[in-house]
């Protein structure tokens, strides 16, 4: 009899996340931004729902979602300045390969409160949890004085931010999580990823990809400086020449 | 209003660029200076990265020499072969200085690089400079002229073979000096962003005894043609010359320049020559307090390979 329920219940505790559990739905508010001479900024939102079905389990705690914006991934360098013959000089330094060049974080309530830290290594969420050294593992990074100062110059720059809070339901299970794009907002491919927690426990995950871009003129103008350098420093030195001679004509005396 | 600009991928805002350059345009037609020692670093100290700031004041630099030498060839006081001569040279220098430029940058030490070469040329001229206006200054306060230097002999530059006969300038010199001034010259303005013309306009009157009246306009045609040179060549290695930053400068530089170099006329030689080395001493303080002061972030960080 005992042997039949806990089989039962195992059973069920295997099958029912996949029947019974929520899925997410969600949209981004543009698939493209694009950044022309007068960018200052820019916002992305993201929509979702939490879908239940009838067989959807009741739960005891609140949903809580987490969304994540992550920028390219680049290997970035972090040094250190030390004091040598009485001028400070960069000394040591340490690479910190494929991390996010910005990484918006934006959640329903505070992350401790939201999911443990085992949940949160394993997902690699939250700035504490960002694996800087490869890929996520079950348990927190281990950091260096480098890794932290990582972390807390680009918090400084304005690349990696954490709005808790900012996630608000609509309605019981509509959504939204407004994001701000900085002025200084890397060019590239970025993927925004949504997580629903319950009570600690990672329901559902999706993941979405919008891009940053320049505008026309602007990329015109990268495209020419990388593809095309040599054609680019003539050009840059035409117009030098030509503004300099107009200038003498304008204001030429006589 | 905010203007992207697309190389140091930041906005900034135009009028603050076009002031920067005007800013900048006007003490430079005042004091016939290029002004790129000045621009370079209100770049940095405005957030521009030192790498774009340095390749990208080189062009703001070709546009202010270029109407100065067309103003001088109508004079027709420039020596063009020694102008040539200079030029070539400069060019093999700022070859190599653009060279140094990413090799440091690649090993994250361009930044005190070019602070300390602040520090040091800014430092030494602008304290000569100061000390000179001031002594002109006393002198003519106590009515005693000061004895004028006839430029004598340099008995070691006079004696260097290879000698080469410049016209304009009434010289018989070695082409050795010529040169390595030249290569100097174009090396630093690379690796700083700066035309050399503060360097250059002394070392030409004390070192090579060229004429007071063709220095400045031979000294012109070298810096533009160093640095096109050098905007060229910082295109075409490092990718960080921002057209749209330069323009902006340079609209503003040239327009300032034309004003400056009017309120310059009526100013005292011995009193522009105290304000220029009082403002180059200041720059090189600056630098050298961030230098030497403890800095709030020890950390920095940048990415693999440059930017």
């Amino acid at each position: 009899m005992i042997v039949r329920a806990l089989l039962a219940a195992a059973i069920l505790a295997v099958v029912s996340p996949r029947l019974h559990a929520e899925t997410l739905v969600t949209a981004l508010s543009t698939e493209r931004v694009y950044i022309e001479s007068n960018f200052t900024g820019s916002g992305v939102v993201i929509f979702g729902t939490v879908e239940r079905d009838r067989q959807t389990v009741a739960r005891p705690e609140p949903y809580e979602i987490v969304v994540t914006l992550t920028g390219p991934l680049r290997s970035m360098v972090a040094r250190r300045k030390e004091r040598v013959a009485g001028i400070w000089i960069n000394r040591e330094s340490s690479e910190l390969p494929r991390v996010p060049s910005f990484l918006a974080i934006a959640t329903t309530a505070p992350m401790v409160d939201v999911a443990g830290n085992r949940v949160r290594a394993g997902q690699g969420l939250g700035f504490d949890m960002l694996p800087t050294r490869g890929l996520p593992d079950a348990l927190p990074p281990i950091r260096t004085e480098y890794d932290a100062a990582f972390l807390r110059l680009m918090q400084r720059q304005g690349l990696f931010t954490l709005n808790e809070g900012s996630v608000e339901f609509l309605s019981s299970q509509l959504f939204r999580a407004p994001i701000e794009l900085p002025a200084n907002v890397p060019i590239g491919w970025y993927t925004a990823t949504v997580y629903l927690f319950s009570g600690g426990v990672l329901l559902a995950k999706t993941t979405q990809d919008f891009s940053i871009l320049k505008g026309g003129f602007e990329q015109t103008i990268t495209n020419l400086a990388h593809r095309e350098p040599a054609l680019y420093g003539l050009a840059t030195v035409v117009v030098a020449c030509l503004t300099g001679w107009l200038a003498g004509v304008a204001f030429r005396k006589d | 209003m905010d203007l992207y600009l697309p190389i140091a991928e930041m906005p900034m805002n135009l009028f603050l660029l076009l002031g920067m350059g005007a800013a900048v345009g006007f003490l430079s037609g005042m004091f016939g200076v290029g002004g790129g020692f000045l621009l370079t670093p209100l770049l940095i100290f405005s957030g521009i990265s030192p790498a774009v700031a340095v390749a990208s004041v080189s062009s703001q630099i070709v546009a202010n020499s270029t109407s100065g030498v067309l103003a001088y060839l109508r004079k027709k006081t420039v020596d063009l072969k020694l102008g040539l001569f200079l030029t070539l040279s400069g060019i093999i220098g700022s070859a190599i200085g653009v060279w140094v430029y990413g090799a440091l940058r690649g090993v994250g030490q361009l930044d005190v690089v070019i602070a300390l070469s602040y520090v040091a040329f800014l430092g030494t001229i602008g304290m000569l400079m100061v000390v000179e206006a001031v002594r002109a200054i006393l002198a003519k306060q106590r009515g005693t002229p000061l004895p004028i230097r006839r430029p004598g002999q340099h008995s070691w530059i006079a004696g260097l073979p290879l000698r080469v006969r410049f016209h304009r300038s009434r010289l018989y010199i070695s082409a050795l000096p010529v040169i390595a001034l030249g290569a100097s010259i174009g090396f630093l303005g690379a690796l700083l962003g700066i035309g050399g013309g503060f360097i250059m306009v002394p070392a030409l009157i004390y070192l090579l005894k060229v004429p007071t009246t063709i220095v400045i306009g031979t000294t012109l045609l070298q810096t533009l043609g160093t640095m096109a040179f050098t905007t060229f060549m910082q295109s075409a290695t490092n990718q960080t010359v921002d057209v749209i930053l330069g323009l902006a400068l340079m609209v503003g530089g040239v327009v300032g320049a034309q004003f400056g170099a009017r309120v310059g006329q009526s100013l005292r030689g011995e009193t522009l020559r105290l304000l220029l080395g009082l403002l180059v001493l200041s720059v090189g303080l600056r630098f050298a307090v961030d230098l030497v002061a403890r800095p709030d972030e020890l950390y920095s960080i940048s990415r693999m390979g440059g930017w």
